[in-house]
């Protein structure tokens, strides 16, 4: 089991060495075949291994970094929680690996791509694999700079280069106070490892729990786009299809949300820090979905819609339930990867143009995409029955159940930002499969490495509800039982529960009558104030722009050239000058005539003689 | 210091003088211009595996692996005294290591070679010695005899501003180690006058007893010396310049090695000779290294010529180094010294790549450049592996050394930790843009694909594997550092 | 001695003051050749007179050897002063002021 578990891990790592080291020196197809192997195989693995994690495995591969009372090793941590999550991510990774391998066929850096992907799920493995938290911050650096690879790989545009940085500075902002948060939990403890953060974690005091809890929560926003910091996921649809599926909507984020539910023993004792996550979610939720709405592109649209649903997630774990968190998390991460991958192909169908205006009666191009989007979509939407439904329901029925007025305001926000989501997927169905081809290009089919991967996405994402159907369904609340988390669900009364799964049924209905009124035809859309709003994401790039971006510069040009150039090369060349003033004027003295040195040597002597005769006269 | 085995191999010797020898050679047969370069790499290459040799002595109950001791100039009191202890030891490696990476590189050096080499051999004694000298008249030899050859190294095979860099370089250091010198002669006298014994010894000057006030005056005379060549703001304005004008070879020299003998020389001479004062400046050092930390970032994010970039990096980094030395503990003391070391190969590969890139674009101006993976894909992917090493990305080899120090700081003073997180955050900004300007983007001349030389993987191979294996697993070169360190701590050796 | 010491010293004394005068002030190169000439002749009349002061010989060797030495020097300064007037065009010092700092 421990060598399952090392493989698990160190396989992608492996493929993606043997790739960046040989992957250009090979035969075409072997960096493909190597990466895809390499994930499948690390799936496989993971499942073998699976059985393990009940009663928790623990494999230290070697001590990393030992000095004095530190000690940081490659250490490996297989729970539930993590054996659930590497299974998504390695099953996930395997179909997108597959699919990827069509849909870059005829890029000529193919070998680029697949190193930095594999190397891309050792990173994410390290995440959700490790078991202290400098393991961890690997993972999390990691991811970070993979996607910096991947956002950016077509880099010979400026657009992508500067997107994939984007995603590198503002998730790294969220990394300062992860960081600070790890150095302080050590300082507390003595140790990184997470269970022993876990099991001490009631010893500390209110404020250090809540500071710790919201530094996370900071850190957490910055990997998984959320306010304040969630400027760069639209940015980051620049890279190609398989890396917005796999790193933007399935994996990387939501690590954040893996983080806080790791450390949820910690971060739940404080309720301001618990207040504070379940708020930065579901206003995430709702701004992002209000973006989606404007949304033009279709990459955009989904961009915003992951934004939406981690703030869901992350709505979860504030309202105290990690297995609906968890929950969210795989059903999302399924149909979400399912409607990139959909995307990708649609765009190569629509002649790779992006813009879902230029679409339009893409059903009648191929019926598989349609179908297969379709699915996905009334996932997200929250078809009744669907994967996305129950899990949505589900977060909402924890937030309902504390009953108190704070958690029905987080409630009536989600349920208000489950109608809008609604109606954002039913406006991108309408919009690309009805009535008939607005744009000009000629699109291609898709091949059927690009179609297969996702059937089986489809089914997991429609089916998903079973893994953590609902005592009311006939289930068995499966997931939270894994997880351990059966004792923490709140039991509301069969009439509540069946209310709120009136509501949610209302607002979907309600979402697809509204964009079925609205979209049915197309209509080019007027330009309006509102439209702009929310296409540019509420100005907050704009924002940022101007208070942080901008004085930054001005910061740095007045340390350049005020601190630096004017105080310490102005000292500097100032002594220089004031030295080379004197010297030039004892140079007027030789100016080169024997008789103004005489006459110096003679007025030398007058003195001396002068000194020796007030001598004597004294 | 126990001369207990009548015969001691004289290692130490023999690494010290070997390249001295070297030179000589090249310098005799100037007549035949490819020799010079093929007896400098013979020489550093055996330098190089000698000084790997060096790993296996055992450290004595001192601490020392390796001493050496004899009587030098009687009388005044100069030993000719040697000693190797783990901190010494891993930076003699560096040395030798980037010495020999440092010809390699400059193989094809054609402005006179009969000369270039030598000078690079006698830069190596220079700094060996100044990593293993005991004696303070010993170590002032070493210090001035660094500088010499690194100022014709600058001055004659730099690039357009060669001059101005190579005699503002020449006369920073210069000030600094003229402090020195009047404050190791005046604690030769002081001490002499108060034992009868007239010694340049460390050991011997460190029980010399002082009122705070002199203390404190040798203490800021060494720190001029060591602070110029770490170099600490606000003395670091010579930096820039000779990283920029220097050539290769001089430039993997001043970054990887040069700025690290300050280091050293704080830790070895300045902090044990006068404990009260060091401890005493330790919030100012903080302090600048927190302003060197995050000053040097915010100029390196506006500079467009990439060499300059990585000198204003060096510069931060060694704030870093200095914020984990004013820390003044076990974790963060080894965090400083792993640091130093990542940093000199980090920032040396880094240099190697900029100026291969140099070589074949003929500009390092970051406007200029462009979209480099097209044509140089190889050697794009090595700049952006010491890139993101040098930004501290964890399994890279400057984030064990970070984090450690972070980790140390943070123990005892947070709020210094925290603000050096936030420090971290600029690297990434700076070496962001440096990457962007260079190998992404729209691609700039030439445009036909071009593989590296023979040479040139031999160089980069080595690098980019110590990169990624020192960030994987620094567990040995901790462990070397671990008793040093902590004698260092305590006060010094016995 | 016929003359008092006191007396040579002082005429001695001024016809080096005049010597050095004319060094300083002149321009003409040969004027200041003149004038260092004086300035010998000052200083052997001294050496001459301190000679027949203390009846030792060795003053009077010493101007023997100035004289040779002096007519040598003249003899050089004056090819130099040729030299330079064809190379100049002139025997003004001022022309000749390259040695400045």
């Amino acid at each position: 089991m421990a060598l399952l578990l090392t493989l698990t891990l160190l396989l992608p790592l492996a493929g993606g060495v043997f790739i960046s080291c040989f992957g250009e020196r090979v035969a075409k197809p072997i960096p493909v075949v190597v990466s895809c192997a390499a994930v499948i195989a690390s799936f496989l693995t993971c499942l073998g291994a699976f059985s393990a994690a009940g009663e928790g495995l623990r494999v230290v591969l070697f001590s990393w970094l030992k000095s004095g009372s530190f000690q940081a090793d490659v250490g490996l941590h297989f729970d539930p929680l993590a054996a659930i999550m590497a299974l998504m991510v390695t099953g996930v990774a395997s179909l997108i690996h597959l699919y990827a391998a069509g849909y870059m066929h005829d890029d000529p850096d193919q070998s680029r791509f697949f190193a930095l992907l594999n190397l891309f799920v050792f990173a994410m493995l390290a995440i959700v694999l490790a078991d202290n938290l400098l393991l961890m911050f690997l993972g999390w650096e990691g991811v970070g700079f993979c996607s910096y690879g991947l956002i950016g790989f077509w880099y010979r545009k400026t657009e992508n280069a500067n997107a994939g940085r984007k995603a590198f500075i503002v998730t790294r902002i969220g990394d300062l106070f992860f960081t600070v948060a790890v150095l302080w939990l050590f300082k507390l403890f003595g140790t990184l490892s997470i269970e022993t953060i876990n099991a001490r974690a009631g010893e500390l005091g209110l404020v250090t729990v809540t500071i710790l809890g919201l530094l996370l929560l900071l850190g957490a926003c910055g990997k998984s786009a959320q306010l304040p910091l969630m400027t760069w996921l639209a940015d980051a649809m620049a890279g190609p299809t398989p890396v917005s599926a796999l790193i933007h909507a399935a994996t990387m984020v939501t690590a954040g949300v893996y983080l806080l539910s790791r450390l949820f023993p910690l971060v739940s004792l404080s309720p301001v820090a618990m207040g504070a996550i379940a708020i930065v979610g579901v206003v995430t939720a709702l701004y992002a979905a209000s973006c989606a709405v404007g949304q033009r592109e279709i990459k955009r649209v989904l961009a915003y819609s992951t934004m939406s649903q981690v703030g869901y997630m992350f709505m979860a774990v504030g309202v105290g339930s990690v297995s609906a968190a968890m929950f969210h998390l795989l059903t999302h991460a399924f149909f979400k990867s399912l409607l990139f991958m959909g995307a990708g192909c649609i765009i190569n169908l629509a002649g790779h143009e992006n813009d879902i205006h230029l679409m339009g009666g893409m059903r009648k191009r191929s019926k598989p995409v349609f179908l297969l989007f379709m699915a996905g979509l009334i996932c997200l939407a929250g078809f009744p029955l669907s994967g996305g439904f129950f899990s949505k329901d589900q977060i909402l029925a924890t937030a309902f159940a504390h009953g108190d007025p704070f958690h029905l305001a987080i409630y009536a926000v989600g349920i208000l930002t489950a109608a809008i989501t609604s109606f954002y997927s039913f406006r991108l169905a309408y919009l690309v499969f009805a009535g008939d081809y607005r744009g000009e290009e000629q699109g291609h089919a898709p091949s059927g490495l690009m179609i297969w991967p996702l059937v089986p996405l489809a089914l997991f994402g429609l089916a998903g509800g079973l893994i953590n159907l609902p005592h009311l369904f006939g289930g068995h609340s499966w997931l939270a039982d894994w997880l351990g988390q059966g004792e923490e669900e709140f039991h509301l009364s069969v009439h509540s529960e069946y209310l709120l799964i009136a509501t949610a049924i209302a607002v979907f209905l309600i979402g697809l009558i509204l964009a079925h009124l609205r979209y049915r035809r197309f209509r080019e859309p007027a330009e309006r104030v509102v439209g702009r709003f929310l296409l540019s994401g509420w100005y907050f790039d704009g924002l940022y722009e101007r208070i942080l971006v901008r004085p930054f510069l001005y910061l740095c040009r007045f340390v350049w050239v005020g601190g630096e150039q004017g105080v310490v090369e102005g000292i500097v060349y100032g002594f220089g000058r004031t030295f080379t003033h004197w010297g030039k004027l004892l140079r007027l003295m030789t100016n080169g005539r024997i008789s103004t040195y005489l006459q110096g040597f003679v007025w030398g002597l007058l003195v001396i003689i002068g000194w020796f005769l007030l001598r004597s006269v004294a | 210091m126990n001369a207990a085995t009548p015969f001691q191999f004289p290692l130490l010797s023999l690494m010290l003088w070997l390249p001295v020898l070297g030179a000589v050679l090249c310098l005799v047969c100037y007549k035949k211009p490819d020799l010079p370069r093929w007896v400098a790499l013979i020489t550093t290459a055996l330098v190089f595996l000698l000084s790997l040799v060096a790993i296996s002595a055992e450290p004595a109950a001192s601490g020392w692996r390796l001493l050496e001791d004899c009587s030098w100039i009687p009388s005044l009191g100069i030993r000719y005294s040697l000693g190797m202890d783990g901190i010494s030891l891993l930076l003699v490696i560096l040395t030798t290591f980037l010495q020999l990476v440092a010809i390699v590189i400059s193989w094809r050096q054609d402005k006179f070679p009969v000369l270039f080499f030598p000078l690079l051999l006698i830069l190596e004694t220079g700094i060996i010695g100044v990593f293993i000298a005991l004696d303070l008249v010993l170590f002032y030899l070493f210090w001035e005899l660094m500088l010499i050859p690194m100022f014709f190294l600058i001055g004659v095979w730099g690039h357009e501003k060669r001059i101005q860099a190579a005699v503002k370089f020449f006369f920073f250091t210069l000030t600094g180690s003229l402090c020195l010198l009047i404050a190791v002669i005046s604690l030769y006298l002081l001490h002499g006058q108060q034992t009868g014994d007239y010694s340049f010894a460390l050991d011997a000057l460190k029980q010399t007893d002082l009122t705070a006030t002199q203390e404190l005056i040798f203490y800021l005379c060494f720190m001029a010396a060591f602070a110029v060549k770490v170099p600490i703001f606000p003395f670091h304005s010579w930096l820039p310049d000779a990283h920029a004008e220097a050539p290769v070879a001089g430039t993997v020299d001043l970054a990887g090695l040069l700025l690290k003998t300050g280091v050293y020389g704080m830790i070895r001479f300045a902090f044990p000779l006068f404990p009260h004062a060091a401890e005493k400046s330790l919030p100012v050092l903080a302090v600048l290294g927190i302003i060197g930390l995050f000053y040097a970032a915010w100029i390196a994010n506006l500079q467009r010529d990439i060499k300059r970039i990585v000198a204003y990096s060096s510069i931060s980094h060694l704030g870093l180094v200095l914020i984990g030395l004013a820390a003044w503990n076990q974790i963060a003391w080894e965090g400083s010294m792993l640091l130093m070391i990542n940093h000199g190969i980090t920032t040396a590969a880094v240099f190697i790549a900029i100026a291969l890139f140099h070589r074949r674009t003929g500009t390092r101006d970051i406007e200029k450049l462009g979209g480099l993976w097209q044509s140089q894909p190889n050697l794009s992917a090595f700049f952006l592996l010491f890139c993101m090493a040098s930004l501290g990305l964890p399994g890279l080899a400057n984030f064990a050394g970070e984090i450690l120090i972070l980790i140390g700081t943070f123990t005892s003073h947070s709020a210094w930790a925290i603000l050096a997180v936030g420090g971290v955050l600029f690297s990434a900004l700076y070496t962001l843009r440096m990457v962007q300007g260079t190998i992404w983007g729209p691609s700039c001349e030439p445009f036909e694909r071009q593989d590296l030389l023979a040479s040139e993987w031999l160089v980069l191979i080595p690098l980019a594997i110590l990169v990624v294996v020192l960030g994987c697993y620094p567990q040995p070169l901790l462990e070397v550092l671990r008793d040093p360190v902590s004698l260092l701590l305590q006060g010094g050796h016995p | 001695m016929i003359v008092p010491m006191g007396h040579l010293l002082i005429l001695a004394t001024i016809l080096f003051l005049l010597g050095l005068a004319c060094v300083i002030a002149w321009r003409n190169l040969i004027m200041i050749l003149i004038g260092i000439e004086v300035m010998l002749n000052a200083v052997c009349l001294t050496l001459v007179g301190a000679s027949a002061y203390w009846q030792r010989i060795d003053g009077q060797i010493m101007v023997i050897f100035m004289m040779a030495m002096t007519s040598a020097e003249v003899s050089i300064s004056l090819a130099m002063v040729v030299y330079l007037q064809r190379r100049k065009n002139s025997i003004d010092i001022r022309d000749f002021d390259e040695m400045r700092g």
